[in-house]
């Protein structure tokens, strides 16, 4: 298995960062959603809980995915595409590392201003990021609200982009992110 | 001529117990002097408790008590806590929470406003440190609850202050009805926290 990435091919981890990110995004939306629906009680306490364990795993695996990033300089040759196309892609990812970043710390301050601690599943508690504060707390569920929105505007665009590269350009642009070690054609 | 009221059998055995009263009372002047009385600054004194929710802890504090102190290092014997504690003050930064805290699966606040706290067995546990032993009630149900704390007196023995902790169980008082009798989500150790400011 190719852990970095290669002139043509992203390398396993950054794809496998990339994947369990999008799949535990799409989770929260649906946990919380369900949370929503109900009652007050110790179910809607497990759910909100999960939601905010896995926010923080997000918010984990999203810094190693920048820090690889980072430190995996050697990124896939860019395919050939107009100007415009690879700034509108790089802005779109460059928006899409700081949503992922940004949209758990929003809920873990969110958390915080309003007095409940965050865990990773219980078994390691994060420090407050905020004092307690009524009006901070309904200021910070707007923003998550608001970000999650953005988050979810920009990665259908993104998704959308890598789409249009498959079947209408026939590149290798979603095939090289692609998971299980696809290799692309040559 | 002096008619000594006419007593039944019933009114000699009453009688006969309030005679006795004064030798009953001088049989129990072992009662040991009390300790120093002080006054609470409510102001600048607090009651803090720690849960556990979801793995996580989160602290609040009751914004109304009333501690009533007297308390003497070199009196233990006759130093006496009772406090006062008003349920329904409890907060902790949420309403959401705090609502359902005063709530009926909680500490019923409607019908019972008040936890009490009372402690007449005192005992040294240290330099500055001792241990209370007295009885928690919340919801109507008491139980033994040991505090352990410490008491600073300033120099001029006018103003002192009380610090200390304990920890209780909260479905030992029922504090947690239906679905939160369940611990995993709700801790059952809840941790309590208090800071008194004395003056005389």
């Amino acid at each position: 298995m190719q852990w970095r990435n290669t002139t043509n091919n992203y390398g396993a981890l950054a794809k496998f960062l990339h994947w369990t990110i999008v799949i535990l995004i799409i989770a929260q939306y649906v946990i919380i959603e369900a949370a929503e629906e109900l009652p007050d009680g110790v179910e809607k306490l497990s759910q909100v809980s999960l939601h905010k364990s896995v926010g923080m795993l997000v918010l984990l695996l999203a810094i190693a995915r920048i820090g690889w990033k980072l430190a995996n300089r050697g990124n896939p040759v860019p395919i050939p595409m107009p100007g415009w196309q690879k700034k509108a892609a790089a802005a779109g990812h460059g928006l899409l590392y700081l949503l992922i970043l940004l949209q758990p710390l929003s809920g873990w301050a969110m958390s915080s201003a309003a007095n409940y601690p965050v865990t990773l599943f219980g078994w390691f508690q994060f420090p407050a990021l905020v004092a307690p504060n009524h009006d901070l707390h309904e200021g910070l569920e707007e923003l998550h609200e608001v970000l999650f929105t953005i988050m979810a505007i920009v990665a259908l665009v993104h998704a959308a982009a890598a789409i249009y590269h498959h079947f209408w350009m026939k590149d290798d642009t979603l095939r090289r992110m692609l998971p299980f070690g696809r290799k692309p054609a040559a | 001529m002096t008619h000594w009221p006419r007593l039944s059998a019933l009114g000699w055995v009453l009688a006969a117990l309030l005679a006795a009263t004064p030798a009953r009372a001088a049989a129990a002047s072992t009662t040991p002097t009390p300790a120093t009385a002080w006054t609470t600054v409510a102001a600048s004194s607090s009651i803090e408790f720690t849960g556990t929710l979801a793995g996580g802890e989160f602290t609040g504090k009751f914004q109304r008590f009333v501690a009533a102190i007297a308390f003497d290092p070199a009196n233990l014997a006759g130093s006496r806590f009772r406090v006062e504690i008003e349920t329904g003050s409890a907060d902790t930064a949420d309403a959401d929470r705090d609502v359902a805290l005063a709530g009926d699966e909680f500490f019923a606040v409607s019908r019972w406003p008040k936890a009490t706290y009372e402690a007449s067995q005192f005992a040294a546990a240290g330099p500055g440190q001792y241990q209370a032993r007295g009885k928690l009630t919340i919801r109507g149900i008491a139980r033994d609850v040991p505090v352990t704390f410490t008491f600073k007196s300033n120099a001029d023995g006018r103003s002192a202050a009380l610090s200390g902790r304990a920890s209780v169980h909260r479905l030992d008082f029922g504090v947690g009805q239906g679905e939160w009798q369940d611990t995993k989500w709700l801790g059952d150790e809840v941790r309590i926290r208090f800071e008194l400011a004395l003056r005389r």
